[in-house]
C-alpha cells in the first residue's frame, strides 16, 4: 500500500527532492556569502545586539543594506508561499484527481480498506512535504541569524513577515492548506476546482486569522513617569496599547485622554510645559502594553493550535466525503 | 453459497429510482448475463454488488455475507470505464494493484494477459488501445482470485477481435476456477455463445431471471394474421403490427393457434422484445 501510495505521488516527491536540494543550496551560499563579506569588511562585529560601536565603514553598511535587503525579503516570502504550495500542487489534486479519473473506483474494489487507503495516501504526500518545508524553514532562519540586528531578525518576531516563518507555525499553515487542498478536492471532485477553492480559502483565511493568537497571549504593561527620559519601547514585543495612569495608578480613559491633550497642547510651546500641564490635570505616568518578545513562542504555539485544529476538521470531512463516494 | 443474492433491493437518485425492489439469486458457477436497456440500472447493481455504491432500500449479500460500504474478498469488479492509472506502465499497474490486496496472485494476471497477442508491459497504460485497456483491467480483476467477477459492459469499445480474445479470458477463467460471471452487455450475440444464465433489468426492476436456455423455451413468437389476435393465448409481451400481420412475443403460449406459426424466440428477438415492452410502456407513462 504504501509502495503504491508512493508510486502515484512519484513526480510531487521527486519535485519536492528538486526543492528541498536547490532551496538548501543556495541559502547555504547564500549564507556564506554574507558571512564572507561580514568578515572582510568588520560588519563581523556590528552583528549582535548590544554590540559596541561598529567598526565598519558606513560605506559597507550601505552596500549590505543594499544588496541583502531584497534577499531577505524573498527569502521569508518563499517559506511563507510554501504552505500554500503545498496545498495547491500536494493536497488538493491526492484526491481530486483520483475522483475525476475515477481510479478510486480501481482503489475502492480492492482489499485495502477506503480508511487505510486514505490514510497512507495522506501520509506519504503530506510528511515529505512537511519535513522540505521545516528544512528550507531552518536553513533560512539560520543564514538571517547569521545577520543578526543588521538583518530581519532585528524587527522581532512579531513582524508580520517573521511571525509567518517562525517555530511552528509554517508547519501549521501547511497543514490547514493541505487539509483544505484534499478536503476541496474530495467534495469538488476537480482538481482545477480543488486548487483554485483552496488557494482562495487559504489565503483568505490567512489574512482573517492573523494576530488571532496574540489574544490569548499574556500581555504586560511597562510605565514610566510622565516626562521621565525613558524608552517604553525598549525590550521590543508587540506592541498593543498605549495611555497614561493618574496619581491613583487608574487608566486614564480615551476620551479624557483625548481632552486632555488638546486642553495641553493648545497655548503651550515647550515639550515641558505640555508634560507639567498633564501633571498638573492629575496624569503621573504613560505606559505601554506589549506581548513581550519571550512569549513569542506562546504566539507560535497557539497559531498553531488554530490552523492544526481547522486542518483535523477538514481532514475528518475529507474522510467523511470519501467515505460516502461512489 | 450462492454468489450474489439481492432482496428487495432498491436505490434512488434523488427522486428517481435507478434500481427498484430487485429481488434474484444467482446461480454459482455460471456465466450470467445482465441485460436491459440503458439506464435500466444495470450499472447500478453491479456497483451496489461490489459495495460502490449502498442500496437505499433493501440488501445485498455476497457469498451469504452482506455487503456493507466495501466488496466482497472473494468478489472482483470491472468498471466501465477501465479504471486505470494511465501514467503507470502495464508491470507497474499490476503491481500496484498487488499491492492493494491481501490476496493476490501476479501469476494468474500474467497468464491471462499471455492468452493474448503481445501486450507490453512496459508500456504506459494510455498508450494502450481501448481493447488492450479493457484487458488489463480483467486480467488485474482476476488477480483477485475472485469467485464472482462482475464485468460491466467488457465488449463495448471492442473491435470483434478483442472482443473474442476477451471472452476467451472469461470463458478461461471459468473453466480453470469455475468463478461465477455476471456480465452487462448489449451484444446479445456475443452473450448467447458464452452465457448461460440472464437477468433481465428493466425500469429498476427484474423482468426475467432464469436459464438461457429455459427462458427461450418458454417463449415463442407468433406471426399470423391482423385481424385474429385473440386466438393467442399467453402473456403477451410485445407485439409488431402491419396492416397485414402481426408478430407477437408470448410468454408461456398455449399451443399454436390455426393460422398461425410458432419459433422459439433466439436471444436477441426476446430481448428485443422485452425492451421495445419497455419503451412502450415508458412512451404510454410520458
Amino acid at each position: 500500500m504504501i509502495w503504491a501510495a508512493f508510486r502515484l505521488q512519484r513526480l510531487q516527491l521527486l519535485t519536492l527532492l528538486g526543492l528541498l536540494v536547490a532551496g538548501s543550496v543556495t541559502v547555504v551560499l547564500l549564507r556564506s556569502t554574507m558571512v564572507d563579506f561580514f568578515t572582510s569588511t568588520r560588519l563581523i562585529e556590528c552583528v549582535a545586539p548590544n554590540a559596541g560601536p561598529c567598526p565598519a565603514s558606513p560605506e559597507d553598511l550601505d552596500a549590505f543594506a543594499a544588496n541583502w535587503g531584497d534577499l531577505f525579503l524573498v527569502g521569508r516570502v518563499v517559506i511563507v508561499l510554501l504552505p500554500a504550495l503545498v496545498g495547491v500542487f500536494i493536497g488538493a489534486p491526492l484526491f481530486a484527481q483520483e475522483l475525476e479519473q475515477g481510479t478510486h473506483v480501481l482503489a475502492f474494489t480492492q482489499s485495502v480498506s477506503r480508511t487505510r487507503w486514505m490514510l497512507s495516501k495522506l501520509v506519504v504526500a503530506l510528511v515529505p512535504a512537511l519535513v522540505v518545508l521545516v528544512v528550507l524553514q531552518y536553513l533560512v532562519w539560520w543564514w538571517l541569524d547569521a545577520a543578526g540586528v543588521l538583518g530581519p531578525h532585528a524587527n522581532g518576531s512579531f513582524h508580520v513577515l517573521n511571525f509567518g516563518v517562525e517555530h511552528v507555525s509554517p508547519v501549521g499553515y501547511a497543514l490547514f492548506a493541505f487539509a483544505l487542498g484534499t478536503f476541496a478536492g474530495a467534495v469538488s471532485r476537480r482538481t482545477l476546482v480543488a486548487m483554485t477553492a483552496g488557494l482562495g480559502v487559504f489565503v483568505a483565511a490567512r489574512f482573517a486569522l492573523f494576530g488571532l493568537a496574540n489574544r490569548w497571549v499574556p500581555r504586560e504593561r511597562r510605565d514610566a513617569p510622565v516626562g521621565a527620559d525613558a524608552d517604553l519601547s525598549q525590550g521590543g514585543g508587540l506592541w498593543v496599547g498605549s495611555g497614561w495612569l493618574d496619581t491613583a495608578g487608574q487608566q486614564v480613559s480615551p476620551d479624557r485622554a483625548a481632552a486632555l491633550t488638546r486642553t495641553c497642547k493648545g497655548g503651550t510651546e515647550t515639550q515641558e510645559a505640555y508634560t507639567a500641564c498633564l501633571q498638573q490635570s492629575g496624569v503621573a505616568r504613560r505606559y505601554v502594553i506589549t506581548i513581550p518578545e519571550s512569549s513569542a513562542w506562546l504566539a507560535h504555539v497557539y497559531d498553531f493550535a488554530v490552523f492544526g485544529g481547522l486542518a483535523v476538521l477538514l481532514l475528518a470531512g475529507t474522510a467523511w466525503a470519501l467515505r460516502r463516494q461512489s | 453459497m450462492t454468489p450474489l443474492t439481492a432482496t428487495a433491493v432498491g436505490k434512488r437518485y434523488g427522486r428517481r429510482w435507478a434500481v427498484r425492489d430487485c429481488t434474484f439469486s444467482l446461480p454459482e458457477g455460471k456465466v450470467v448475463a445482465l441485460v436491459g436497456p440503458n439506464g435500466a440500472g444495470k450499472s447500478t447493481l453491479l456497483r451496489m454488488a461490489a459495495g460502490l455504491v449502498r442500496p437505499t432500500t433493501g440488501e445485498l449479500r455476497a457469498f451469504d455475507t452482506p455487503v456493507r460500504g466495501r466488496i466482497h474478498p472473494d468478489v472482483s469488479f470491472l468498471a466501465q470505464d477501465r479504471p486505470l492509472h494511465g501514467h503507470l506502465t502495464v508491470r507497474e499497474m499490476i503491481r500496484l494493484v498487488a499491492a492493494l490486496n491481501d490476496r493476490w496472485s501476479t501469476d494468474r494476471v500474467e497468464e491471462m494477459l499471455a492468452l493474448q497477442a503481445g501486450v507490453d508491459r512496459d508500456a504506459t497504460i494510455r498508450t494502450l488501445s481501448a481493447g488492450t485497456r479493457t484487458q488489463v483491467a480483467i486480467a488485474l480483476a482476476l488477480g483477485r482470485l475472485p469467485r464472482l467477477l462482475l464485468l460491466d459492459e467488457p465488449l463495448s469499445d471492442l473491435d470483434p477481435l478483442a472482443r473474442d480474445e476477451t471472452l476467451r479470458i472469461i470463458m478461461a477463467e471459468v473453466a480453470d476456477r469455475g468463478t461465477t460471471v455476471v456480465m452487462s452487455s448489449h451484444l446479445l450475440a456475443d452473450l448467447r455463445e458464452v452465457c448461460d444464465h440472464m437477468l433481465l433489468i428493466d425500469d429498476g426492476q427484474v423482468q426475467i431471471d432464469g436459464d438461457i436456455d429455459d427462458v427461450l423455451a418458454r417463449h415463442r413468437i407468433l406471426v399470423g394474421p391482423a385481424a385474429d389476435e385473440t386466438a393467442v393465448q399467453g402473456a403477451l409481451v410485445s407485439a409488431t403490427r402491419t396492416p397485414r400481420q402481426t408478430t407477437m412475443l408470448v410468454r408461456d403460449p398455449q399451443p399454436t393457434p390455426h393460422g398461425w406459426t410458432g419459433t422459439e424466440p433466439d436471444l436477441e428477438s426476446l430481448v428485443m422484445g422485452y425492451l421495445r415492452a419497455a419503451r412502450d410502456r415508458s412512451a404510454r407513462r410520458d
